[in-house]
């Protein structure tokens, strides 16, 4: 399956982009577009070809063939410039502060000013150690100065990988946070992440990779709901799923949380004539929702795993 | 141009290994004179027959003009010294792979390149600096026969700079292939100590073959010629290799444009 849709001025649009090591074939033709504003989590298990994928679109490696726009235009230097990246691991000069690194990075990307640098770390809890040599930090914090960098000048496009890597339970809350309130900002995310859970509560779009093939891309509610499962319970549970069994073959009783699931296909679940039959039936309902499927569930279903 | 040297100025500038290492090669330049200056001085005060002989037919290497010679020749030794500092600046970029985050951050490749060939264009310049001003001061303190002719010889002064600037950017190639500073600091030293001048002679002496003169420390060792008086012992030789001195500013150059051109298609070419 390789859904793609076209969007009216994407902020990246990727065309067929093929990547190989050697014999292994690390990207095979990759293509999707990420719109304006969005949040877009690029999914895929340990060696789908994530990273190597924003590696071609940061210039970090040459794609064997295809090609990729930021903005309309072929990537450039000046348009990394404006984009906050954070690729795989944190790279800094480890004999420097950080204070003194996040001015080299200033230097280069032209992103915000001096003073801007002490607001990051401010932002990243690193300001009080911001004399401290990089190789005196732990990973959590050295992952805290990598996204610290990406910050610097408020850059309208973000590229993370793995942003959460060697963090806490804490940290991880704090850059979930942070993601929510760049995107609400209108700050457009691109996130590769192998943590279904983050996707599934900051990301807006995703597309999931698979030994370097597309499966899916589109937006995030779009890929969850592929069944529509209702979730109902009653007084009798074994009453309700024999009444849901005369409209549905795939009925399952949740015994610990006291529901029964009914999966119906893509947009057949009528939640009004479910409670209708059911009342009809005798079952009277304390509870009916449509529920989405969980981002792990269909992960694990397009990836076979 | 401007915000690359800058850029460049603060990876430096809080970095103590290159101070240390910068130290040190400030040091040897002014050392190794001095140094060769006391043994000549040791030798030609002896009142012996031989010593009186070594002095007369010696001169004095170190006084104007031909300190310029002299001291271009001895100083040319220690390359290996500000090779560390080159080999340093580049392996480093690849250790903490700051190479690649400079790229993410809004160089170019060329942009990356062209700061490290500031980086060893800087440091041929200073090392040629602190050249001239050991050779003024040695040479002004050793003044002999007036101050005739003392300028005559100060093309050197360019002449040890394009072989330090050649020299400074093979080691700095080394440093780009292998990307590891002990590695490549040992391979460089070893290939331009050991091997090369071996392979030169041996293809000179038993050969009877020059290819050796295009290897490629060769090709610059040969701008710096020997001091005039160990030239007295063959000059038919010693005026020839003065002859080839221009032939070797054209081949220096040309090396110097080949290896920065390797260079900046390799970082194009190659994944970070």
């Amino acid at each position: 399956m390789n859904e793609k849709t076209t969007i009216h001025n994407p902020v990246l649009s990727l065309n067929n982009i093929i990547k190989s090591y050697g014999p292994v074939q690390a990207l095979k033709g990759v293509s999707f577009e990420v719109p304006e504003g969005s949040v877009f989590g690029i999914l895929g298990p340990n060696g789908s070809g994530k990273t190597t994928l924003l590696s071609i679109i940061l210039d970090v490696l040459k794609a064997n063939k295809g090609n990729f726009l930021w903005f309309g235009h072929p990537g450039s230097s000046e348009q990394r410039q404006k984009i906050g990246s954070l690729l795989e691991t944190p790279n800094f000069y480890h004999y420097l502060s950080a204070i003194n690194n996040l001015k080299i990075t200033q230097s280069i990307s032209g992103r915000g000013t001096i003073e801007d640098i002490d607001e990051v770390l401010k932002k990243v809890r690193l300001y009080e150690r911001r004399k401290s040599r990089f190789s005196s930090f732990s990973l959590g914090m050295k992952q805290r100065l990598a996204i610290a960098a990406t910050l610097l000048g408020d850059p309208k496009v973000l590229v993370f990988d793995e942003p959460t890597n060697g963090l806490d339970p804490v940290g991880i809350a704090e850059i979930r946070q942070l993601i929510i309130e760049l995107r609400n900002s209108g700050h457009t995310i691109i996130m590769a992440s192998h943590l279904l859970d983050e996707v599934e509560k900051v990301c807006t779009h995703a597309a999931i990779l698979r030994t370097g093939e597309l499966l899916i891309t589109g937006r995030v509610d779009e890929i969850l709901v592929d069944d529509d499962v209702v979730e109902l319970s009653a007084s009798d549970l074994d009453a309700l799923a024999a009444v849901l069994k005369q409209l549905n073959e795939h009925v399952v009783i949740d015994s610990q949380l006291n529901t029964v699931q009914a999966i119906f296909p893509k947009g057949t679940a009528k939640l009004d004539e479910i409670n209708s039959f059911c009342f009809k039936q005798g079952v009277v309902l304390n509870h009916l929702i449509l529920k989405k499927k969980r981002l792990e569930a269909r992960f694990f279903e397009l990836t076979n795993n | 141009m401007t915000h690359i040297i800058k850029t460049e100025w603060l990876k430096i500038k809080n970095y103590p290994a290159f101070w240390w290492v910068f130290g040190i090669t400030a040091l040897t330049y002014p050392g190794v004179n001095y140094l060769f200056l006391y043994v000549y001085r040791d030798i030609t005060k002896q009142k012996s027959t031989a010593g009186q002989v070594l002095k007369a037919l010696m001169g004095n290497p170190f006084s104007l003009p031909e300190g310029w010679r002299t001291m271009a020749f001895f100083s040319s030794f220690f390359i290996y010294i500000p090779a560390i500092v080159v080999i340093m600046l580049i392996t480093n970029e690849y250790t903490y792979r700051t190479n690649r985050q400079n790229i993410i951050d809004g160089w170019s490749r060329k942009d990356f390149m062209t700061a490290k060939m500031i980086d060893v264009l800087l440091l041929a310049a200073i090392v040629t600096l602190l050249f001239t001003v050991v050779v003024l001061f040695i040479g002004l303190t050793n003044m002999e026969n007036g101050a005739a002719g003392k300028w005559n010889l100060t093309y050197y002064i360019g002449l040890f700079f394009l072989q330090t600037f050649s020299q400074l950017s093979i080691a700095f190639t080394v440093g780009m292939l292998l990307r590891k500073a002990f590695i490549a600091l040992a391979i460089f030293t070893f290939y331009s100590v050991i091997v090369e001048p071996i392979a030169v002679n041996v293809l000179h002496y038993k050969y009877n073959n020059e290819i050796g003169k295009f290897f490629p420390m060769e090709i610059s060792d040969r701008l710096l010629t020997k001091p005039l008086f160990l030239g007295r012992i063959d000059e038919a030789a010693y005026q020839q290799s003065i002859d080839a001195v221009k032939y070797h500013v054209v081949y220096s150059i040309c090396l110097l444009i080949l290896t920065w051109a390797f260079c900046f298609w390799l970082n194009n070419r190659r994944d970070l």
